[in-house]
């Protein structure tokens, strides 16, 4: 099946974790992620500035891992990053701020990118929450 | 032929930007001429609630931007009965034309669409 | 259609359990997960909607949610693994997470 996943939650949520490895299990049963979109406070995950300590999981240097050796479609939604201060170097010139803090694999774009992921796929499953 | 889309709103109106965001998604499905519904459920029945003044909050009104949903093309618009009903809202003074629900209607709608977002 | 719905928040702190119920349609199943799996807590109002749910709705508790929580499932309850978790996706027509 086509799956496309939409992350609500931040990094430290359990939902976050919890959407993980739920993309982890559904591409090691052979289904397809069309896309991952990071909404609301989810648009963390794709910071390059979260400091995990030694002993703690680094989920957004695992959800970077995953896009890259999956070779996943990563967007972040544009409006919510901005809000939440989560931005590419482009907008952080845009914006005249110091520097930017997302980086590859993530994208950011409009929620038309949700839209047409929902489109496409079997199914759109949503994670979120604790 | 498109999928269709319910998204469910319930959170209140003045609770960050989450209300906001949920109505964000329904704009930007109308834009693309996508079936979307819109249900407003438990708190976020508030949203429609009458005489609002969000600038006491210094917040952008978002009553406004319920009124576009049509304007983008979402008319499909509902409110849970019982929602309201716990809540004190009055069908009647409603600041968004909505169709009212029971739970049984509204385990028919859920079960209506391809996907469903709840937020 | 059948719509799986899915909790990740306590049952004790939160009304999304009391309206999910509500909103089960006849087909429908039930994915606990996160703080969610405290609805299983037994001598529990929660527990007792979930037991009276009509047998033909689907209940389901994520693996890690109940052993980090050292709850245990009652005899109705299908504890599930993350591929478990996929399969029920795709078993059910459609996902509604209560986020």
């Amino acid at each position: 099946m086509k799956f496309a996943i939409a992350l609500f939650a931040p990094p430290h949520a359990p939902s976050s974790r919890r959407a993980l490895r739920f993309a982890q299990a559904a591409l090691a049963g052979g289904h397809e992620i069309v896309r991952l979109f990071f909404y609301q406070d989810a648009v963390h995950n794709a910071s390059s500035n979260v400091v995990s300590a030694q002993d703690e999981l680094d989920i957004p240097g695992e959800w970077r891992d995953l896009v890259r050796q999956q070779q996943l479609d990563g967007v972040v939604c544009i409006a919510a990053a901005l809000r939440r201060g989560i931005l590419n170097e482009q907008e952080a010139q845009r914006y005249e701020r110091r520097t930017g803090n997302l980086d590859a694999p993530w994208e950011l774009s409009g929620l038309g990118q949700l839209h047409e992921a929902a489109q496409t796929v079997d199914r759109l499953v949503c994670f979120g929450g604790p | 032929m498109s999928k269709s889309l319910l998204i469910i709103s319930r959170q209140p109106p003045w609770a960050g930007p989450s209300a906001r965001e949920a109505l964000d998604i329904a704009l930007a499905g109308g834009a693309f001429d996508l079936p979307l519904a819109m249900l407003f459920l438990d708190d976020g029945v508030f949203q429609l609630a009458p005489a609002q003044q969000p600038s006491a909050l210094q917040q952008k009104d978002l009553g406004a931007n319920l009124q576009a949903l049509p304007l983008f093309g979402v008319e499909s618009l509902y409110a849970s009965a019982r929602s309201l009903q716990e809540r004190g809202l009055d069908q009647q003074t409603l600041t968004l034309a909505v169709e009212v629900l029971d739970d049984a209607a509204l385990i028919a709608l859920i079960d209506r669409y391809d996907q469903v977002i709840t937020l | 259609m059948a719509t799986l719905h899915v909790l990740s928040h306590s049952p004790f702190s939160d009304s999304r359990l009391s309206s999910c119920l509500r909103l089960l349609g006849p087909a429908d199943g039930l994915l606990l997960c996160g703080d969610a799996v405290y609805a299983l807590q037994p001598g529990t109002a929660q527990r007792q909607a979930l037991d009276l749910m009509p047998a033909a709705i689907g209940l389901f508790a994520l693996d890690e949610d109940l052993c980090a929580r050292a709850l245990a499932a009652p005899p109705r309850v299908q504890v599930v693994d993350y591929p478990g978790f996929v399969e029920l996706s795709c078993r059910f027509d459609k996902v509604n997470s209560w986020l």
